[in-house]
């Protein structure tokens, strides 16, 4: 048997929780173009700068929707998100009058594979 | 000698003028014999405007002024160039279509054409790549330059507003949307960014050179051939480009901020699609030039297409629903409404513009299979028989016209809808949302864009000379006197940031990295003193700065620093 590493996309909808006067997804965010990307732990390609998920918070609103650490966000409600600036990022995130965000991730996965015989 | 070479100048000049006229009449020949008289209108109007912007160049004293009258020079001549180059085109066609009517040049006399259709391109958006050991130009001067989008479909121009670029802006963006109403599905969207850089005066561009280049192409050859002839060796003339040809361009004296093309794209159909998408730019710089940008190399925008046969009805009138096996004349008598990937059908017109629900909807798209039925027998009105795939079964219904006519209009009119949704191929699958832009506000001052002034919030009884005094010495220890960047505003006490900012909880849309939040001028003082000392040493990393503000306000952040680790922010 043999591991296959693979990646699909998964949609996410978050719905944020307000929290006083902040409305919040619970999770943290790192990369951007304008951020090293050989420091991201979890890109396949060193030079990937997109945003990646870096840390969810235990039953937050992102873990409620099924987004994981080291997924990587594509788009937010239709933005793109792999080449904007680390802060572009955190803003199409944040925006006040958005209480749902709709994601859309690459996440990767590892599989185990049975590998089939030829011989028998 | 001076006066000898005034002399010449003024002499060339003369032949320019000329020239010019010569020009025009060729052209006015061309829409004459075409008997086309609007795209004369519309070039003689921007020759006009042409006119106007080279005066106000000249005229005027400052700097927004000289930058947008700079700007409409360049949308003129490119406007221009563009009704000329259509002119010829139209002519080229006229002249083949005549000649071509001989019988051995046959071809089939109805060719198919495609539906037009409406292109958008909107939310642009340009990433800048600006890294913290990046260059500094004339002594430590801000890096500044004024850019703007031409962008061209056909002959029809469009550009947008101008914007101010210095190393606190991350993207360069043009949001609002521009519309082509008459594309074709094989249409070229060029999108070109024009800059001019703004630390002094730039030298002599190769604007002038290149607009030549292509003016002299679009001419016929001979007259081409001899005001390139004219203008090498001429007096000014740059060596080793022969195509100087500066016809319908402003006299070379012109003072004032230049336009370069800084890069462009190309998009065609194929990038078309209902959402973002990220587009290759070709730079057409690099870092000696004074209009130089660091651009990432890409571009973000929304480029949708409405074709004609999505968005308006096709065609139109009364078909019978025949019932499988009944009698010809039984089925019920529909208004019917090709349109789209559908055929409506109503009971009568007047539910049809009334927007009601239709009776039945009979799909029609790239699955749809229509075939003439034509049935034998005295009377018999001709129909189609349209079938589609309704999950694992063929569905066929039977639509009777009421004449032979109508028969055949109903399948020219199928036919045409077929060949259009294979031609707009992914616009059909959906019909693709384009908004209407409101219109152009007339641009106004050059608009404030995100730079480190507008972070400093001034109380106007503050010292302005204190403040000035700092920021000259920020900018490297220029003669005191008035800095550059004070004629870009108009009123003499710097205002505090836009008028939102002031009154409204939120923080501001942009802080300098990883400082709390303040307002008081002396601790922004002492923050931009801080900056000026170290300037020496590079920072660590690339500093994030705010992106331009955002229309809608952003919850309060927690920007966290994990030293030394990778910038993480929490939402």
């Amino acid at each position: 048997s043999y591991f296959i590493f693979f990646s699909f996309q998964q949609r996410i909808e978050i719905h944020k929780l307000r929290q006083g006067d902040n409305l919040i997804l619970g999770f943290s965010i790192g990369g951007g173009i304008d951020q090293d990307p050989a420091q991201n732990p979890f890109s396949e390609d060193k030079t990937d700068k997109g945003i990646y998920v870096t840390r969810v918070t235990e039953g937050g609103p992102a873990e409620v929707a099924g987004l994981q650490i080291g997924d990587k966000i594509m788009q937010v409600n239709g933005w793109d998100m792999t080449m904007v600036t680390h802060d572009q990022a955190r803003k199409r995130l944040t925006k006040r009058n958005e209480e749902v965000v709709r994601l859309l991730v690459t996440r990767q996965s590892l599989q185990k594979a049975v590998q089939q015989s030829m011989m028998s | 000698m001076e006066v000898a070479g005034r002399g010449q100048r003024l002499q060339m000049q003369e032949k320019l003028r000329i020239l010019e006229d010569l020009n025009m009449l060729y052209i006015r020949q061309i829409a004459i014999s075409l008997q086309d008289t609007e795209i004369q209108r519309k070039m003689e109007r921007e020759l006009r405007l042409r006119e106007g912007a080279c005066k106000l160049l000249a005229a005027c004293s400052r700097r927004e002024q000289a930058l947008e009258a700079a700007k409409s020079l360049l949308v003129c001549n490119s406007r221009v160039l563009a009704y000329m180059a259509e002119l010829q085109r139209r002519k080229e066609a006229q002249v083949l279509r005549r000649t071509a009517r001989r019988p051995s040049d046959a071809g089939p006399t109805d060719e198919r054409l495609p539906c037009r259709g409406t292109v958008c391109i909107s939310d642009l958006r340009i990433p800048l790549m600006w890294k913290d050991t990046e260059y500094f130009r004339n002594k430590g001067e801000l890096h500044r330059c004024a850019v703007f989008c031409l962008l061209q479909l056909g002959a029809e121009i469009h550009d947008t507003p101008m914007v101010l670029v210095d190393r606190t802006l991350t993207d360069i963006c043009f949001e609002s949307a521009v519309l082509f109403s008459e594309a074709g599905p094989d249409f070229e969207l060029k999108v070109e960014l024009y800059s001019a850089g703004l630390a002094g005066g730039s030298a002599q561009g190769s604007t002038p050179r290149k607009l030549a280049t292509r003016l002299s192409t679009s001419l016929g050859r001979s007259s081409g051939k001899r005001v390139r002839a004219a203008m090498d060796g001429a007096p000014g003339s740059p060596p080793g480009n022969g195509g100087t040809s500066p016809l319908l361009l402003p006299a070379p004296s012109v003072p004032g901020p230049k336009f370069h093309l800084l890069a462009h794209a190309v998009l065609s159909l194929a990038e078309v699609q209902d959402g973002f998408r990220t587009h290759d730019l070709a730079i057409a710089s690099n870092e000696e030039s004074s209009f130089w940008l660091p651009l990432y190399g890409s571009m973000c925008c929304r480029l949708a297409a409405q074709p004609r046969c999505m968005a308006a009805p096709v065609t139109s009138g009364f078909l019978r629903l025949q019932q499988p096996g009944a009698e010809a004349q039984s089925g019920a008598r529909l208004y019917c409404v090709l349109r789209g990937t559908d055929l409506l059908c109503y009971h009568d017109p007047g539910e049809a513009e009334a927007g009601l629900e239709p009776a039945l909807t009979i799909a029609v798209n790239k699955e749809t299979r229509i075939r003439a039925a034509e049935r034998e027998g005295r009377g018999q009105p001709h129909g189609m028989a349209v079938t589609n795939r309704y999950g694992g079964e063929e569905v066929t219904h039977t639509l009777l016209a009421e004449s032979r006519a109508e028969a055949q209009r109903w399948m020219e009119a199928f036919w045409q809808h077929f060949y259009d949704m294979s031609q707009w191929k992914q616009c059909c699958d959906e019909l693709m949302r384009i908004e209407v832009p409101p219109p152009r506000r007339p641009p106004a001052m050059l608009p404030r864009q995100g730079s480190l002034y507008h972070e400093m919030a001034i109380d106007p009884s503050d010292d302005i000379e204190a403040v000035t005094d700092i920021l000259t010495q920020r900018a490297g220890g220029r003669v005191p006197g008035t800095p550059p960047w004070l004629s870009l505003f108009e009123e003499p006490p710097l205002h505090a940031t836009p008028s939102g900012r002031a009154t409204s909880p939120s923080p501001p849309a942009r802080r300098p990295w990883g400082r709390p939040r303040t307002l008081s001028l002396d601790a922004k003082l002492s923050t931009l003193k801080g900056r000026g000392a170290r300037r020496a040493a590079p920072p660590q990393h690339p500093l994030p700065h705010g992106s331009s503000s955002s229309s809608s306000g952003s919850s309060s952040p927690a920007m966290e620093h994990d030293h030394p680790g990778p910038l993480q922010s929490q939402v």
